[in-house]
């Protein structure tokens, strides 16, 4: 009897205990594997074990490609804000000549590498998924496997050095958009004048280094993340359609928390 | 390749692709009202969405909102720290994260976790043949699939900004206390004496209107969808990108109509 109690109990707390370390588990399963595939990706990387001509292919695919989009998000990104803090500034102290210059550099050390980051991860991080997955579930990947080609060399190291140049590129194309976008409701709204909105007097070469180091990351990190959720497709059509979903949710997070960790590293650093 | 193929024709297939899924979303929003009055939905249907959209949506969002919260107090910390005007971090956290960057940011994970989910899930019945299943058994697809979501996603998102908002004083109080070194407390007097009510309700107003956006897209793009398991992955794609940009679009036109 009391060790029937004891069994209950036992099996009770295991329960609780169990479903309170199940997402722990399935977390830590999921950051190893794609603590592999980032190693294996890199292994591959220095080994020089991908082809030219697919990161060609791929840097147009992720960077051209993406540049309508980048421009239509980043321009209305630089509308609403210069709107929204002109407005803010004008209530306070009538003084106009400082927007420009905090904008470009709010725009280079954040605000662009962000959002573009985040961009990309939308577009091309929920593309990559829905490309690989397909590949997955159409059994082209064992196929790759079949005939003795890597799918990390073959497929995700190229998307990789690709992404890693090409969200640097968007990222200052994004600069230029915003604060072309934001000079011209300056203008049209507010009256500042072109010559007093472009003012690089604050942006230092400590800001560009952030942008750049921001955007690297995000480079780097959004392709492995979403072939990570490509290549673990299982199932049909909802198959893929799930793995795009999460290759948005991953790569999307993974932006924002890499952009904490810049901002606080530099913010001690400074 | 004669000149007008470079030139012209890529203009005039972007004007018409987005033409197309303005089209096409405001055709679903039209079916969704005529659906809503008299209201003719599963209303156990839509008790399921609630808990799916909404529920289940809110440990990434409280997530995304702590990281926003904390990256707005360091950005604006960087501002305060230069000029010494400690009184106006509580200030610039808020207009930011409550007006502009906690909508956007949330509307993106949102459209990322619930928009592309919908779009494949409704893709995935579509290529199956589920809703033409649906339609032999006399049962409309709107009412039974599409409004449902509709209502989740508006309600929901609404809510979760809500959630967001507070999630993000949070991440900006526990910032500012743990690598600022300003007293938290201090934080927050300043954020309550700093009058940002009508950037809190242009908040939750932006959200209301992503959550109608990121529906009739999703479901426009998921009901659109051929070409078996690839079409959905397209479509997927597709379907963020169109939700990312509305998001953008939608900020903007709120923020504008909110400083007439």
């Amino acid at each position: 009897m009391a060790l029937h109690a004891l069994n209950t109990t036992h099996r009770a707390s295991g329960n609780i205990l169990a479903s309170l370390g199940r997402p722990f588990l399935s977390a830590g399963r999921f950051l190893s594997e794609l603590g592999r595939l980032f190693r294996d990706t890199a292994v591959a990387i220095a080994r020089g074990r991908f082809s030219g001509a697919a990161v060609i292919k791929q840097a147009y695919e992720i960077g051209n490609r993406s540049v309508p989009f980048i421009a239509i998000t980043l321009g209305v990104l630089g509308l609403i804000s210069v709107y929204q803090v002109a407005t803010q500034v004008a209530q306070i102290i009538p003084d106009f000549s400082m927007i420009g210059a905090a904008f470009i550099q709010m725009m280079v050390r954040e605000f662009a590498p962000t959002i573009t980051g985040l961009m990309v991860a939308t577009r091309v991080g929920s593309g990559i998924a829905a490309e690989i997955g397909s590949m997955v579930v159409t059994e082209q990947v064992d196929a790759l496997r079949m005939c003795n080609a890597d799918p990390v060399e073959y497929l995700v190291a190229p998307r990789t050095i690709a992404s890693a140049v090409m969200v640097v590129m968007l990222t200052a194309v994004g600069v230029v958009f915003a604060t072309f976008a934001g000079m011209l409701v300056g203008k049209g709204a507010f009256g500042i004048p072109y010559n007093t909105f472009l003012s690089l007097q604050l942006t230092g070469i400590g800001d560009v280094a952030i942008g750049v180091t921001k955007a690297l990351s995000y480079g780097i990190a959004i392709p492995v993340i979403a072939s990570q959720a490509g290549l673990a497709t299982t199932g049909g059509s909802a198959g893929v359609g799930w793995a795009a979903t999460s290759a948005v949710v991953n790569t999307s997070f993974a932006v924002i928390v890499i952009d904490f960790v810049i901002s606080a590293l530099a913010f001690l650093v400074h | 390749m004669s000149i007008a193929d470079w030139t012209v024709a890529p203009v005039g297939r972007a004007t018409n692709y987005v033409l197309e899924t303005v089209g096409g979303a405001s055709m679903i929003l039209w079916r969704i009202m005529r659906a809503l009055v008299p209201p003719r939905f599963d209303g156990h249907e839509t008790w399921r969405q609630l808990d799916r959209v909404g529920v289940r949506s809110a440990p990434i969002v409280i997530v995304t909102a702590l990281f926003v919260g904390a990256i707005m107090v360091i950005q604006t910390a960087f501002y305060v720290n230069k000029t010494g005007a400690t009184s106006l971090l509580g200030y610039g956290v808020g207009f930011t994260v409550f007006a502009e960057i906690g909508p956007i940011l949330i509307g993106l994970m949102f459209s990322g976790r619930v928009g592309a989910n919908n779009t494949a899930e409704l893709g995935t019945m579509v290529v199956t043949e589920q809703v033409d299943a649906l339609r032999a058994l006399a049962i409309d697809p709107m009412r039974y699939l599409v409004v449902p979501r509709f209502i989740a996603m508006m309600l929901m998102l609404t809510l979760l900004m809500v959630l967001g908002d507070l999630f993000a004083i949070i991440g900006a109080a526990a910032t500012a206390q743990g690598l600022i070194g300003l007293d938290w407390r201090v934080l927050i007097a300043n954020l309550i004496e700093s009058h940002l009510l009508d950037e809190l309700t242009m908040g939750i107003v932006k959200a209301a209107c992503f959550g109608v956006s990121i529906s009739c897209i999703s479901c426009y793009f998921g009901l659109s969808v051929s070409g078996g398991a690839a079409g959905v992955g397209r479509a997927t794609n597709n379907s963020v990108v169109a939700n990312a940009t509305a998001i953008f679009l939608i900020d903007f036109l709120v923020g504008w109509l909110y400083t007439l």
